[in-house]
C-alpha cells in the first residue's frame, strides 16, 4: 500500500495502481474518456490530467502515472479545469453536435463531460469530419465522425477479444479508426467495441432509435445461451427486451459478452413466439385454451412406463426437479433425459467414474490462475467465446502456456505462443492415452498416483499406446506427444478444457476419463489453477445433471426413448424445449420415432420442426420471463428474476408442470422458491443455498473428488479410400438451435456450410460458396462450400444448428463420419 | 463471411507472386519486432505493398491484418498502390520555388500527364513534389530514383524524360 494526498485528503491505495485508480478507489472522480478497467492504460484523451506537487506542478495524465508513496495530488485546480475545457473544446470542434438523434444521448461520456464542464462555446473554428458511415453489417454501425480516438475499441478487440478487427488508420489530424484496407467491418460481432465506446461512434444497430437510454429499465439476468453463465443486464421498455446494457462491474467477465449474449436476445420478443396452446384437430394444429390442452395432456400422461420425456437443459433447476418429480411420482416413469444423452455423458458417466462426481473439478476462474492450459479442440472458442476471452487474457497478460489438441485449427491457435497439434479426427482418446503413457515413461507422474485405485490396470492398458504407435495413427509425432506430456506434467499448475454438446459426439465418457487420467496421474486436480473443465453446452446443462434429470436406475436415455417410440413401447412423449429433429443424430430415425409415437406433446417458445409434428403444443416462456436458478458449467448457481411479463398466454415450464401435477391429483409447490428449498436440501453442493444468499453474484456448489483411474476405450477409426472425415460442431455465432431466433447470430451466420481445406477443394474443383453435395452412408445434404486454411486435408466440418440444413441427415451420431463431396 | 466481405474480395488487384514475399519473411521470421523490416523488404521487392501480400504477411507473422494496415498508413514510406519504375521528385521548397520550380513541375506534367503522387499507366513514372531535397545550392532540383539533377531547366526536363523513357521496362 502507498500513502497519498489527493485534494488535501490522506488516502491509501494498492502499490501497483495508477493515480486515476487510486483516486477512484477513494471516491474521487477524475473525468476520463479512454479508460476501461479491463484494458491497459493508454493515455489518449488527456481529460484525466492532474497536478502532482513533486512533479513541479506539471499537468500529468493520471491514468498512466503510477501512484507512488507520498505523492501530493490535486485533481481540480483552476489550471486543470481550464486544460480540460480546452480538451473538450478541441474534441467538440470536429465532433458533430447531433445529440438529439444520437442513440448515445444520455449515456455519452463526451456529452456528460461537456455538461459538467459547461463548455457552451468554442473559441476555434474548423469543419466537421466527412467520414462515410459504415452501415454494411446489421449489428454494428460505425460513424467515425463522432469518434474521439480514445482507442478503446481497438484495444478491447485486441486485448480481450483477440480478433483485431480495428486499428488506427493514417496519422495526425487525419487519423481515424477502421479495418484493414478500410473495408467494412466483418468480424465476430461480439459488440465489445460498442460496449466500451464513450461516444456514439459505435452503436448497436438492432437497438437504433428503439428507445432513449434513460427510458430503459435495467434488469440483471444470466445469459440463456451457453454454459459459461455470463451475467447480463437487459434493457427493457414496454415489456420488450430492447438491448443488453454494458456494466463493467457485472460478473467474473466484467460485462464482457459474445455475439450471442450481446445481440442474440431478440428471440425473447420474437414475433414467432407461440402465444397460445395448440391442439391437433383434423390433422391441423388449432388454437385452444390452456384448460382444454392441459386436461388432455394430463389424461395422456397417466400411462406409467409408456410415458417418456425429453427436456432441454435450458430449463431452470426448479423446473427440471419438478419435471423429474412429476415423472417419477405422478406418472411413474423413469424414462426421461436431457439433450441427446451422449451430450452430457462426459459428466454423468466419465467424471462419475473418474472423480466420483458428475461435475467439473475446476472453475472458469482457474483459467487465469493456471500456468498451462491443455485445450481439447479449438472449438472451445466457438462454443464458449467468453471462456475464450479468459484464455486469451491469460495467455497474453500472464504468459500462460497454451497447448491445443484438435482436429482442426481455430482462433485459439492464433494466440501468441499457442502450440496446436492437429490430429486425425477421432484420435483424441488415443493421443491422451499416449500422453499418460509418456508421462509414466518419463517418470513425471505424481507420487500419489501409484497408490490410487486402477493404477496397475491403467499402466497395463496404456502399453498399447506408446507415443510411437499412436503417432502412426493420430498424425501427431511421437516427439510432439512426449513434449506435450512433459510440458503438462512439469507445469506447476495445469488445466484441461474440452467442450461438450450435441455437435460433439466424440466427446464421450471415454474422452472425459482419458483427460481425467492425465490430471490424476500428475496430481493436477483439486488445486487452484488445476483440474479438468468440461464445458457444458447449454445455460443449465450442468444444472440438469446436478438435478438428476437423466436416466438412472433402469430408465431409458434419449436415444433409447426414440427407439422405443418407434417400437411402440413409448406411447406418449413429452418434449420440453428440445428440437430432436434438427439437433439429434440421424434425422430419419428421429422422424420415424416422432411419427410413430401415439401422442406427442411439445412445450416450446417456438413452433419448431419437432413441434409441428405434435398433437399438442404448449407455449412456454423464456428465461427473461421467469424466476429460477441456473447452474453454469463450473457449478456457479445463479438466480434470475423475470425482466418482463410473459408473452401472450405463454407459461413457464414450472407453471405448466405444476398445473399438470395438480390435474393428476398431486400437490405442486407454490413457488419456485419452495422448489429451490427442496433442491438445496437434496442436492450435494447446494446445501444452505437460498435465493437470498445467491444474490447477484451467485454461489459455487463445491465438488467433492475421489480420484480413480479408469481405462478409456479409444475409438477405432477406419479411414475409407477417397472419403473425407466429417466432424460436426458449433459455429461461433450459434448455440443449440435457439440462436436461430436471435437476430444477431442469424444475420452474421445465416446458413450452414461445409468447411474444407484448400487442397481438398482443389482436388474436387470446388470454389468458395459453391453448392456442394455431401454424402454419407445415411444420406446426403446440399451445402455451401467454405474453403479455409484452418481445416487439415481429408477433413470437413459442418455446424449442426440449422434446421434448413440438418447435418443429422448425413450424421448418425458417430464421432467421425466418412463422407464424399460432389459438385 | 458476410456478402459485403465477399464482394470486397472480388475487387482484387492483379495476381502477385507470394513466393517473393516468402523470401523476405523467411529472412526476418525469428527477429523480434520484425514487422517493419518485413514490410520494408516487401516494398523493396514489389515496389509497393500489395493488399494480398499484406494479408499474407499477416498470416505468416500472426499479426492482425488491421495492425499491418495501421503501420502501412502511419508511415509515409509505405505505398499501397503500384509505383512507377522511376520516381521523379521535384523540389518545391523555398529555394527551388524562387528559382522556378513551378515551371519544372509544369513541364513534367505536360510531358507525362501525372500530378503529385500519381503514377503513369505504364508504371514507368511516379511523380512527387517534395518540400526540400537538402541541396538548395543546386536549385531548382529534381531527382529520378537516386540520381540528382541540379540547376534544372525546361530543356533538361525534356532530356531527362527522353533518357528514362528509353530504358526498357522489364
Amino acid at each position: 500500500m502507498v500513502n497519498l494526498t489527493i485534494n488535501d485528503k490522506q488516502v491509501t491505495a494498492p502499490k501497483d495502481c495508477t493515480i486515476y485508480e487510486a483516486a477512484k478507489l477513494n471516491g474521487i472522480k477524475i473525468p476520463i474518456l479512454c479508460h476501461d478497467k479491463k484494458l491497459k492504460p493508454f493515455g489518449a484523451c488527456r481529460m484525466c490530467l492532474v497536478e502532482v506537487e513533486q512533479m513541479k506542478g506539471r499537468q500529468i495524465p493520471s491514468c498512466t502515472t503510477p501512484a507512488t508513496e507520498g505523492m501530493i495530488i490535486r485533481t481540480d485546480t483552476p489550471e486543470i479545469i481550464k486544460a480540460r475545457k480546452l480538451v473538450l473544446e478541441l474534441l467538440l470542434l470536429n465532433h458533430p453536435l447531433d445529440c438529439p438523434v444520437c442513440d448515445k444521448g444520455g449515456d455519452c461520456d463526451l456529452q456528460n463531460l461537456t455538461y459538467d464542464y459547461q463548455v457552451d462555446s468554442n473559441r476555434f473554428v474548423d469543419s466537421k469530419f466527412q467520414h462515410e458511415i459504415d452501415y454494411n453489417n446489421p449489428l454494428i454501425e460505425r460513424d467515425m465522425n463522432r469518434c474521439v480516438l480514445c482507442g478503446k475499441c481497438v484495444r478491447i478487440c485486441d486485448e480481450i477479444v483477440a480478433f483485431g478487427a480495428l486499428t488506427f488508420i493514417d496519422r495526425g489530424i487525419e487519423t481515424k479508426i477502421g479495418c484493414d484496407f478500410e473495408k467494412p467491418l466483418d468480424c465476430e460481432f461480439c459488440g465489445s467495441c460498442v460496449s466500451v465506446c464513450p461516444v456514439g461512434a459505435l452503436l448497436a444497430r438492432p437497438f437504433k432509435h428503439k428507445a432513449r437510454f434513460w427510458a430503459l429499465t435495467n434488469h440483471n439476468s444470466v445469459c440463456g445461451y451457453c454454459g459459461t453463465g455470463c451475467n447480463l443486464t437487459l434493457g427493457v421498455k414496454d415489456n420488450k427486451v430492447l438491448t443488453t446494457v454494458y456494466n463493467e462491474n457485472q460478473g467474473f467477465h466484467k460485462g464482457q459478452l459474445c455475439v450471442r449474449g450481446r445481440f442474440g436476445y431478440q428471440f425473447i420478443n420474437s414475433e414467432n413466439r407461440l402465444t397460445t396452446p395448440l391442439i391437433r384437430k383434423n390433422g391441423r394444429l388449432t388454437e385452444a385454451t390452456w384448460d382444454e390442452a392441459l386436461e388432455i395432456v394430463a389424461t395422456r400422461l397417466k400411462g406409467g412406463n409408456s410415458v417418456a420425456a425429453l427436456a432441454t437443459p435450458r430449463l431452470a433447476n426448479e423446473e427440471l426437479t419438478l419435471f423429474k418429480k412429476m415423472m417419477l411420482d405422478n406418472i411413474g416413469s423413469k424414462n426421461f433425459d436431457n439433450s441427446a444423452g451422449y451430450a452430457h455423458a462426459a459428466l454423468t458417466e466419465g467424471f462419475v467414474r473418474s472423480f466420483g462426481s458428475a461435475a467439473s473439478s475446476a472453475s472458469i476462474l482457474d483459467i487465469q490462475k493456471s500456468d498451462l492450459l491443455l485445450v481439447v479442440k479449438t472449438d472451445t472458442y466457438e462454443t464458449h467465446p467468453v471462456i475464450g476471452f479468459e484464455i486469451n487474457m491469460g495467455v497474453k497478460n500472464k504468459g500462460i502456456k497454451l497447448n491445443i489438441l484438435s482436429d482442426k485449427r481455430g482462433k485459439l491457435s492464433k494466440l501468441p505462443g499457442a502450440n496446436t497439434q492437429v490430429h486425425i479426427p477421432g484420435a483424441e482418446v488415443a493421443v491422451l492415452n499416449a500422453l499418460c503413457n509418456s508421462i509414466i515413461d518419463q517418470k513425471l507422474a505424481d507420487d500419489s498416483a501409484v497408490s490410487l485405485p486402477g493404477y496397475p490396470e491403467l499402466v497395463k492398458a496404456l502399453a498399447g499406446f506408446t507415443p510411437e504407435t499412436v503417432a502412426a495413427t493420430s498424425g501427431i509425432t511421437a516427439e510432439s506427444i512426449n513434449k506435450l506430456a512433459a510440458d503438462y506434467a512439469s507445469a506447476e499448475k495445469a488445466l484441461i478444457l474440452f467442450p461438450t454438446g450435441l455437435g460433439y459426439a466424440g466427446h464421450t465418457a471415454d474422452l472425459a476419463t482419458a483427460v481425467a487420467n492425465l490430471a490424476i496421474l500428475t496430481g493436477k486436480f483439486g488445486k487452484e489453477g488445476c483440474g479438468v473443465l468440461c464445458l457444458s453446452e447449454k445455460n443449465n446443462s450442468q444444472g440438469a445433471v446436478d438435478m438428476g434429470f437423466y436416466p438412472r436406475e433402469g430408465g431409458m436415455n434419449a436415444l433409447q426413448i426414440l427407439d422405443a417410440c418407434t417400437s411402440g413401447t413409448v406411447k406418449t412423449l413429452l418434449v420440453a424445449g428440445e428440437n430432436p429433429l434438427t439437433s439429434y443424430p440421424d434425422n430419419a430415425k428421429v422422424k420415424a420415432a416422432l411419427d410413430a409415437v401415439e401422442f406427442l406433446i411439445v412445450s416450446d417458445l417456438f413452433l419448431t420442426e419437432t413441434a409441428e409434428l405434435a398433437d399438442i403444443v404448449l407455449p412456454a416462456c423464456s428465461f427473461a420471463e421467469k424466476e429460477g436458478t441456473y447452474t453454469s458449467t463450473d457449478r456457479r448457481v445463479q438466480y434470475v428474476k423475470p425482466a418482463i411479463n410473459k408473452i401472450g398466454k405463454s407459461k413457464s415450464d414450472f407453471e405448466i408442470i405444476s398445473s399438470l401435477i395438480a390435474k393428476m391429483g398431486g400437490t405442486p409447490p407454490v413457488t419456485p422458491a419452495v422448489q429451490f428449498a427442496e433442491i438445496s436440501a437434496n442436492t450435494p453442493g447446494y446445501e444452505s443455498m437460498t435465493y437470498a444468499t445467491l444474490g447477484n453474484e451467485g454461489a459455487f456448489a463445491p465438488v467433492s473428488i475421489n480420484p480413480v483411474f479408469v481405462v478409456p476405450v479409444a475409438a477405432q477409426i477406419t479411414a475409407a479410400q477417397g472419403k473425407l472425415a466429417l466432424v460436426t460442431g458449433s459455429v461461433l455465432y450459434h448455440n443449440g438451435t435457439l440462436s436461430q431466433h436471435g437476430e444477431g447470430p442469424v444475420h452474421v451466420c445465416p446458413d450452414a456450410y461445409v468447411e474444407m481445406s484448400r487442397a481438398d477443394a482443389i482436388s474436387s474443383s470446388i470454389n468458395d460458396n459453391d453448392l456442394v453435395t455431401v454424402s454419407s452412408s445415411s444420406g446426403s445434404l446440399q451445402l455451401k462450400a467454405k474453403v479455409s486454411l484452418r481445416i487439415p486435408e481429408g477433413v470437413v466440418f459442418i455446424p449442426y444448428h440449422f434446421p434448413a440444413a440438418p447435418v443429422n441427415k448425413i450424421w448418425s451420431g458417430s464421432a467421425v463420419t466418412m463422407v464424399s463431396l460432389s459438385k | 463471411m458476410s456478402d459485403v466481405a465477399a464482394q470486397q474480395v472480388e475487387e482484387q488487384e492483379p495476381e502477385v507472386d507470394l513466393a517473393k514475399a516468402d523470401v523476405v519473411i523467411d529472412k526476418y521470421i525469428d527477429l523480434p519486432g520484425n514487422l517493419m523490416p518485413v514490410l520494408q523488404g516487401i516494398q523493396d521487392t514489389y515496389g509497393y505493398v500489395p493488399r494480398k501480400v499484406a494479408d499474407y504477411v499477416a498470416e505468416r507473422l500472426n499479426v492482425y491484418p488491421s495492425q499491418i494496415y495501421g503501420v502501412l498508413t502511419f508511415y509515409a514510406q509505405f505505398h499501397l498502390k503500384p509505383r512507377g519504375r522511376f520516381i521523379i521528385r521535384v523540389c518545391v521548397g523555398t529555394a527551388c520555388h524562387v528559382q522556378g520550380a513551378q515551371r519544372i513541375k509544369e513541364t513534367f506534367y505536360n510531358l507525362l500527364h501525372i500530378k503529385h503522387t500519381e503514377t503513369s499507366a505504364d508504371l514507368r513514372y511516379t511523380f512527387e513534389e517534395v518540400a526540400c531535397l537538402g541541396a538548395c545550392g543546386m536549385a531548382p532540383l529534381a531527382m529520378v530514383n537516386d540520381d540528382t539533377y541540379g540547376k534544372m531547366t525546361v530543356q533538361k526536363v525534356d532530356e531527362i524524360v527522353a533518357k528514362y523513357s528509353a530504358i526498357p521496362l522489364d
